[in-house]
């Protein structure tokens, strides 16, 4: 075979075994989705969202569970939301050639991929043992901890964008520092602060180890945030774990609905980044 | 009388400029306190994780770390079994994960229609979306079964008899295992690795591609003699990276990894990782010792874990794109 035969077919082996490599992740993508819809819509109606955490062998639904991760995630990113984005604005604005702000941008960033078992570790020495109980605010400081370098980087990345023209334009009409940074610069970079905040919500909403041994679970209805909250993850660990068929049939349910709203959460985050990036 | 006559409005005016100067120097302030809590966050972690440890150490020493026996009801732990688990499970999921992520990296920046460009991209990056509890159900209960009628019998008839490799491919097919973990993790390491290698490959210049392409050279070619080399480092990193995530990787490997405290040569035995121990074990966890020693466990995670991470971090410069 001639020099640029063969060159010529190891370019098409090559390139074969890429698109080949393509379809691999595409597949797995479409059988977990395919299962989750096969597996969960059986379970989806409308007891799923009224009825509680059903004992084994009786008929129940997941409100509990939904609710308390609502509430969890919700407090979670009450906690985080701020202090990432003021980290962000530190880190972003002010930390130039300072020894804090470069630790902190590594840390940060080592955080943004850290295991999130050792956050629930971390988690229960410092909220669960001293208070004696397992409940919902550990569970959401642990979520807290785990979203804020997300909002913090993607805060980081989004406040670069600003064009420094807007900076001085701003200060050069008298404006204290802080005004520039809330009034001008805020808005100018918020559907991007927006969306990061949205992708620590989606990344938040299906951890479940940080969850395990801080909220714990719940078979009942509880608003207590001081005592052990249901939340989805945690059903859905336990259920699909267990013997039982219909245990098993909710947890597939539980799955699709998380599922559904973690990529939900992905897309809208990702159309607000389009819309930014457009105009 | 004379008066100054001082109006309220000068006082504050005079005063606005300190003013502003005392609300800039609290906005510094509580943002740079902020940016001090995400350093004290990792402080506090490896501070908890330290104490909590100790016992475990105090009582074993350093034997801990290579001692296999695993005993709860006799008070004696060792890690060497989840530290085995969790390398051999990511070193699988890296020999699967790096040459696909690296494929489809090729495909999206050379071959791809650039209409379908976009739609793939974030495809893929969906699959970083999904929870990893969902790939833990997906892998016990879809992925499990098929490993254990299909491939496993059929790895076990072929590799099982070759000299060297029966070792690896021994055993009964039980469905879960280092095997069916180290695939699950090489699908949830796919997106990370993908996009951060997708990014630095588009950061060759045009310049360079196209002179490659001007002398005649295959697609090929120049993505493995001009992006490969141009990139190595922060592909190296992008590596890496993906090398944290499944290193730490907790609820998927606890479905499909059979929690089993033993070191055994087969790929296809249950096994233990380290997350997967923590996970399935803490809140049984019924003397202090055990307790410490899961923690214990926990904090060899967390060094491997942010050395890995600090090299990736190192290697990547801040071309990484989050």
């Amino acid at each position: 075979m001639s020099l640029s035969a063969r060159r010529k077919r190891t370019n098409r082996i090559a390139m074969g075994l890429a698109t080949l490599a393509t379809l691999f992740g595409l597949f797995f993508l479409g059988a977990i989705l395919w299962t989750l819809l096969w597996q969960g819509l059986g379970a989806i109606g409308p007891a799923i969202f009224v009825e509680n955490t059903p004992p084994p062998g009786s008929d129940g639904g997941l409100a509990n569970a939904l609710f308390g991760s609502l509430v969890m995630t919700l407090v979670a990113i009450l906690i985080a939301a701020p202090i990432g984005v003021l980290a962000g604005t530190y880190l972003s604005e002010y930390a130039r050639g300072s020894r804090l702000g470069e630790a902190a941008k590594f840390i940060n960033d080592v955080l943004l991929s850290a295991p999130s078992i050792i956050v629930g570790l971390f988690i229960y020495a410092a909220l669960v043992v001293p208070f004696g109980h397992f409940s919902a605010w550990s569970g959401a400081v642990a979520l807290a901890v785990i979203a804020l370098p997300v909002i913090n980087r993607t805060t980081q990345d989004m406040l670069a964008l600003v064009p420094n023209a807007l900076r001085e334009a701003a200060a050069a009409l008298g404006a204290p520092q802080w005004k520039v940074m809330v009034f001008v610069i805020y808005r100018a970079a918020r559907s991007g602060i927006l969306t990061g905040i949205l992708l620590a919500v989606a990344r938040i909403s299906g951890e479940t180890a940080p969850l395990l041994f801080t909220a714990l679970n719940n078979q009942f209805w509880s608003t207590d945030l001081g005592a052990p909250m249901a939340n989805l993850p945690v059903v859905i660990f336990q259920f699909a774990m267990s013997p039982y068929d219909d245990w098993q049939r909710l947890a597939w349910g539980g799955a699709l609905i998380i599922t559904a709203a973690i990529l939900a959460l992905n897309i809208l985050a990702r159309a607000l980044a389009g819309t930014r990036r457009r105009s | 009388m004379t008066t100054t006559d001082v109006r309220p409005s000068d006082v504050e005016a005079a005063e606005r400029p300190n003013r502003a100067k005392a609300q800039d120097r609290l906005f510094l302030g509580v943002t740079r306190a902020s940016a001090a809590l995400v350093v004290l966050v990792l402080l506090g972690i490896l501070v908890s994780l330290v104490i909590d440890a100790l016992p475990a150490f105090g009582n074993f020493g350093l034997a801990f770390l290579w001692n296999e026996r695993w005993s709860p009801a006799k008070d004696i732990f060792g890690a060497a079994a989840p530290i085995y688990g969790t390398l051999v499970t990511s070193v699988i999921a890296m020999v699967i994960g790096v040459p696909v992520s690296f494929g489809i990296a090729i495909f999206l920046t050379e071959l791809c229609p650039p209409m379908l460009r976009r739609p793939i991209g974030i495809a893929i990056e969906l699959l970083a979306g999904i929870p990893s509890i969902i790939y833990g159900l997906w892998g016990f209960f879809v992925l499990a079964p098929f490993m254990q009628t299909t491939v496993q019998p059929a790895l076990i008839a072929t590799l099982g008899h070759v000299p060297g490799l029966s070792l690896l491919f021994s055993g009964a097919p039980y469905g879960i295992g280092l095997l069916t973990a180290g695939i699950v993790l090489a699908i949830m390491v796919l997106p990370f690795i993908t996009s951060i290698t997708r990014d630095v490959f588009n950061t060759v210049p045009v310049m360079l591609r196209e002179s490659a392409y001007g002398l005649g050279m295959t697609t090929w070619e120049v993505t493995r003699h001009i992006v490969i080399p141009y990139t190595r480092r922060a592909l190296v990193g992008g590596v890496m990276l993906g090398l944290g995530r499944a290193l730490g990787e907790t609820m998927a490997v606890t479905f499909v990894i059979g929690n089993s405290h033993r070191i055994a040569a087969s790929l296809l035995s249950p096994a233990t990782t380290i997350s997967a121990s923590i996970a399935n074990e803490f809140s049984e966890a019924t003397s202090g010792l055990y307790t410490s020693s899961l923690v214990a466990l926990g904090l060899i995670l967390f060094v491997i874990t942010f050395t890995v991470l600090a090299l990736a971090k190192w290697m990547l410069g801040r071309v990484e794109t989050h």
